[in-house]
């Protein structure tokens, strides 16, 4: 057995390694990890270099596996990990997109300062908690029937605007404009419907969350005009992803494709890794219902929006001069899509997945807003709670070196049942508070898992994706209202 | 001390429990009672609940996983949890009669158990065998 140290490690740059792929006899491809040393020798006390090892030795990839700084140990691929395989003669892995299918961010931006908000703090924070359908078990005040969930999951975030809660800025603001092609409902099983019907419009529990900001720091004064963010006024990100929908559809698939892997003669080192052929029925019909689950999730964040921009309304309206939120991007990082990209120096169309990893499109890229042509696309890095999140950009060497993606957040450095033991959450919650944070959770050990100490240094990871040039920093964000599940 | 049959392993993102049993049948519902464990599971005893359902008999991996996922789309869908199980082998399809009680409170949501290096094996204490879970 090959033993993973920093030894194996070839260095390109500072913030760029790649393990070779001589290292193991069953590598496809090298792998690449854009990190600083010292988020390297983290990322040694967990699994997560060893599961990109065995992502590498899925057939048909190209170019090489990449891992982003905030990588940390999953199941199957690592968290943070980007791969790329050929239509033609690779494969599709759903443990490589992840079980909560088009996982993403969403950033909007406001016109007031937080001297305007300030004495709506606490409303804000008591009305986002009661308006947003939120924890455990919780469902949605939006029930579908079979149909209209199958018809929302074609259309994507062009259903929510059909039903009033987007506008086109809102689409032209988001990846894909909303909406992955190739979505088919029939390939669903009628438990994922039945799970779908009653979960649209939920944030759900775990790591997601709302959380309104203030931006404090601009780093980039154009891009950050351009993407409507101004010093001192608010923000507010939403992260969730396609709930028990999205879920459902994985564990299908995960499921089926243990049998696919033996009919297509596939060896694998784990078997969260099972794929199928892309050109193969049961890959095609994986992407189908995939697609679905990454255009529910687009909708579920635009409903959650629509929620958040109602809420600021009824609290803010007449007590501030604007009150709106207009959408700066809204992204995915858990998800599997064709896109363009050079390998080998020639443009290709390839199957990336992204699984807790960012698109992050640099300026002139295809599929990026127009009014983004100039800057990029924003790449949204949410950290931990209590601490900042950031606002970047992709760049061209980002296209180059990293099929056009970056981290996606800060990152688990410890456990959840370590975080438990060494964190109680009421203190946190008084921490949190005591240094200006209004935090709305369903759970006080859900809290716990969740504090800032079980997470890297957010701004270590961004400085190793700016390091390593494939992200620019366009702004800082500190929060001030978090609302957990 | 009670003997529960699994105990709580260390996972950066995830959660993982480790279970034992003198055979499959008894593993399954080691495995049952450890995520209901993870998910602090709380239930009003007084109101009983019988349940059914069946899986499709494959390798004891794949079963583990489905009947696993069948108990938590129960929680999910039904506010169920069950602390007996009846496991009756029909060849093709093995069938489950359980009986629990309503659901009141959950500390902690799993979205899905995986296979995620899925090994059922042989040790000291009869079958071992470690699982994952996405929360």
């Amino acid at each position: 057995m090959s033993t993973i140290s920093l030894n194996i490690l070839e260095k390109i740059s500072d913030y760029e390694w790649e393990i070779p792929q001589d290292f193991r006899s069953d590598m496809r491809v090298p792998v690449r990890l854009f990190a600083s040393r010292r988020l390297i020798e983290e990322a040694l006390n967990d699994k997560s270099i060893e599961q990109a090892v065995n992502a590498s030795t899925l057939p048909g990839l190209v170019g090489a596996v990449m891992v982003m700084p905030d990588m940390h140990q999953g199941y199957g691929f690592p968290i943070g990990g980007v791969a790329a395989t050929d239509l033609k003669n690779g494969v599709i892995s759903p443990g490589g997109i992840g079980y909560d299918i088009n996982c993403g961010v969403r950033l909007l931006a406001s016109r007031i300062s937080l001297a305007e908000v300030e004495p709506w703090i606490k409303d804000l924070a008591t009305l986002l908690n009661q308006n947003v359908p939120s924890g455990v078990g919780v469902g949605s005040d939006l029930r579908l029937s079979v149909d209209e969930l199958a018809e929302a999951c074609v259309l994507g975030s062009r259903w929510a605007k059909r039903n009033g809660y987007a506008t086109e800025e809102d689409l032209l603001h988001t990846e894909e404009n909303g909406c992955l092609s190739g979505a088919k409902p029939e390939k669903l099983s009628k438990r994922a419907l039945q799970r779908g019907t009653s979960q649209l419009g939920t944030l759900g529990a775990g790591n997601h969350f709302i959380e309104v900001d203030i931006i404090t720091e601009i780093f980039d004064p154009i891009a950050a005009q351009t993407m409507g963010l101004h010093k001192d006024d608010i923000a507010v990100q939403i992260h969730t992803g396609s709930r028990g929908f999205g879920h459902q559809i994985c564990t299908d698939y995960v499921r089926r494709f243990q049998s696919a892997i033996q009919k297509y003669g596939i060896k694998l080192p784990d078997k969260q890794l099972v794929c199928a052929p892309i050109d193969s029925p049961e890959g095609q019909d994986y992407l189908g219902a995939m697609r679905c689950g990454a255009n529910f999730a687009f909708i579920n964040r635009q409903l959650l929006a629509n929620k958040v921009r109602m809420t600021f309304e009824r609290v803010l309206a007449g007590k501030v001069d604007d009150w709106h939120l207009k959408l700066v991007y809204d992204l995915a990082h858990n998800i599997g899509k064709f896109e363009n990209h050079l390998v080998d120096g020639q443009k290709r169309e390839v199957c990336i997945h992204r699984k807790g990893a960012t698109r992050a499109f640099g300026p002139h890229s295809e599929g990026i807003p127009v009014d983004y042509k100039e800057i990029g696309q924003p790449v949204l890095v949410p950290g931990s709670m209590g601490t900042s999140s950031w606002v970047l950009t992709g760049t061209k060497i980002s296209m180059e070196r990293s099929f056009g993606s970056s981290c996606h957040g800060a990152g688990r450095v410890m456990s959840r049942s370590q975080a438990k033991r060494e964190v109680w959450g009421e203190d946190l919650l008084k921490r949190l508070e005591k240094s200006g944070i209004d935090i709305r959770a369903g759970s006080m050990p859900g809290l716990a898992e969740e504090a800032p100490e079980a997470y890297k240094d957010v701004d270590q990871v961004v400085e190793s994706v700016v390091g390593a040039g494939i992200a620019k920093k366009v702004a800082r964000l500190n929060p001030l209202i978090v609302i957990k599940g | 001390m009670k003997f529960h049959g699994f105990e709580e392993v260390e996972h950066t993102a995830d959660l993982a429990i480790r279970v034992w049993a003198a055979d499959f049948y008894a593993l399954l519902i080691h495995a049952a009672l450890g995520m209901y464990d993870l998910m602090g599971a709380q239930y009003n005893p007084n109101i009983p609940i019988l349940q059914t359902f069946e899986l499709t008999n494959a390798s004891q991996a794949e079963v583990l996983v489905d009947f696993l996922n069948e108990l938590l789309f129960l929680v999910e869908e039904s506010n169920q949890i069950f602390d007996q199980f009846q496991f009756v082998d029909e060849n093709a399809r093995l069938r489950i009669e359980l009986t629990g009680y309503k659901l009141s409170s959950i500390n902690r949501h799993i979205k899905a158990v995986t296979f995620h290096n899925l090994e059922i094996s042989e040790g000291s204490k009869g079958l071992e065998t470690t699982i994952t879970f996405d929360v």
